[in-house]
């Protein structure tokens, strides 16, 4: 059956409606978790809040697990789902740079929209810094182009470069998520007793 | 209170823990066929009895001629029909050798029309029925393959004097594809290479004002 859009079950013009509502829903879910507040973002460095890790671990699990079973019964056809492309090396450095960003300004581009939505200072201030980043990037983009296109492996999954089936990454990974939940609720509770006071 | 509150959570995590490894477990468990994707025969039936799968030699004469990047011709001929003629830039997958893995990957590209060339279109069109199964977009069939080809732009007849004009115009049209596919071989010595032609945007001189 799906996916819905390109096998023309819901029209083509619908996909930036179903977005919206996706962003809606993903904004108030961030919110709902406390992503609104920077402390709480970046307890996760310092260890004393890992609710990021608790909330995007079950997020990714839960919709990885779902969409397995989905394909199996035929809702979802796992083989017709757009693969971001992988360019491995700048990925590696991105990924550095945002967690920087993150534990220096306690936000990720996502989370400091629905702190703006609730009015925090902090995040009004990270998210200029995002724009001018934005623009500074996009003004000296020819200067980092041969790196940004650098490493293309294409449209690669695990399953693919080592040849392991899908479901053996699945189970490792939900085990890995479940054990990261109950080892980091042990840190919490002991980085927390050593915390005079401690305000979300 | 407090404690009590905090022994029902740790059972909730407790019960979503199994849970959840226990539906991941079950993902080891779920055979995936082998059987290749391929489309209902309902929709195949579909897409057999619509002739918008064919192309006309005067549409491919004119893409070629233009340098249209978005044209693949794939001529399923044998290998040495293929090298005895074949229609400038096309590429050779014999039928016999269509599902290699390095064949199939030339179809399903988005944007990119896939036109099967054969001596009629038979050949061609069981390719094209072949591809449809396999689920791919954008295969199309030269009508009429190389004979027709020949007759329309290689050798066009003039069309009777009390024909339509459309048929005038078509005609002046394949005159002039055929000086260029035959004619115009001195000026293009190596058919293969069909300039394509890069359009690209005029820059608009912003300075230009003086201001």
């Amino acid at each position: 059956m799906g996916p819905l859009i390109p096998n023309g079950i819901i029209g083509e013009g619908w996909d930036f409606v179903i977005a919206i509502l996706l962003g809606i829903a993903f904004g108030f879910i961030l919110e709902a978790s406390g992503f609104s507040s920077s402390r709480n973002l970046a307890g996760v460095f310092y260890g004393y809040n890992f609710v990021v890790l608790r909330v995007f671990f079950t997020a990714l699990i839960v919709a990885m697990v779902g969409l397995m079973y989905f394909d199996y019964v035929g809702w979802l056809d796992l083989s017709q789902i757009f693969i971001l492309p992988t360019y491995l090396t700048p990925m590696i450095v991105g990924g550095v740079i945002m967690g920087f960003g993150f534990v220096i300004g306690g936000y990720c581009p996502g989370t400091s929209f629905t702190g703006i939505a609730i009015g925090k200072l902090d995040a009004i201030f990270f998210t200029v810094g995002l724009f001018v980043g934005i623009f500074l990037f996009s003004l000296t983009y020819p200067l980092f182009e041969g790196f940004f296109d650098s490493g293309y492996l294409g449209n690669v999954t695990l399953t693919e470069l080592t040849g392991i089936p899908a479901p053996w990454f699945a189970f490792a990974f939900t085990f890995v998520a479940l054990a990261a939940f109950w080892g980091t609720m042990l840190i919490e509770k002991r980085v927390r007793k050593n915390m005079k006071q401690y305000k979300f | 209170m407090r404690i009590d509150n905090l022994n029902d959570m740790n059972r909730n995590y407790i019960f979503l823990t199994i849970v959840m490894l226990v539906l991941a477990a079950g993902t080891l468990f779920l055979t995936t066929s082998d059987e290749p994707k391929q489309i209902a025969p309902e929709e195949l039936l579909q897409e057999i009895i619509q002739p918008s799968r064919y192309v006309t030699t005067d549409q491919v004469a004119k893409m070629i001629i233009q340098g249209d990047p978005s044209l693949l011709m794939v001529d399923v001929r044998p290998e040495g029909e293929f090298e005895e003629y074949a229609l400038p830039g096309s590429v050779n997958v014999p039928l016999e050798n269509l599902l290699d893995e390095e064949n199939l990957s030339y179809f399903g590209v988005p944007g990119v029309k896939v036109v099967f060339v054969s001596n009629d279109d038979i050949r061609a069109d069981q390719t094209w029925v072949l591809t449809k199964r396999l689920g791919y977009k954008g295969t199309y069939v030269l009508k009429g393959g190389i004979n027709c080809w020949m007759q329309t732009i290689i050798d066009p007849l003039p069309p009777n004097e009390d024909a339509p004009k459309s048929e005038f115009e078509a005609y002046a049209f394949r005159r002039g594809a055929q000086i260029y596919f035959t004619g115009a071989a001195t000026l293009a010595p190596d058919g293969e290479n069909v300039q394509v032609q890069v359009r690209r945007r005029e820059k608009t001189n912003v300075a230009a004002g003086g201001c």
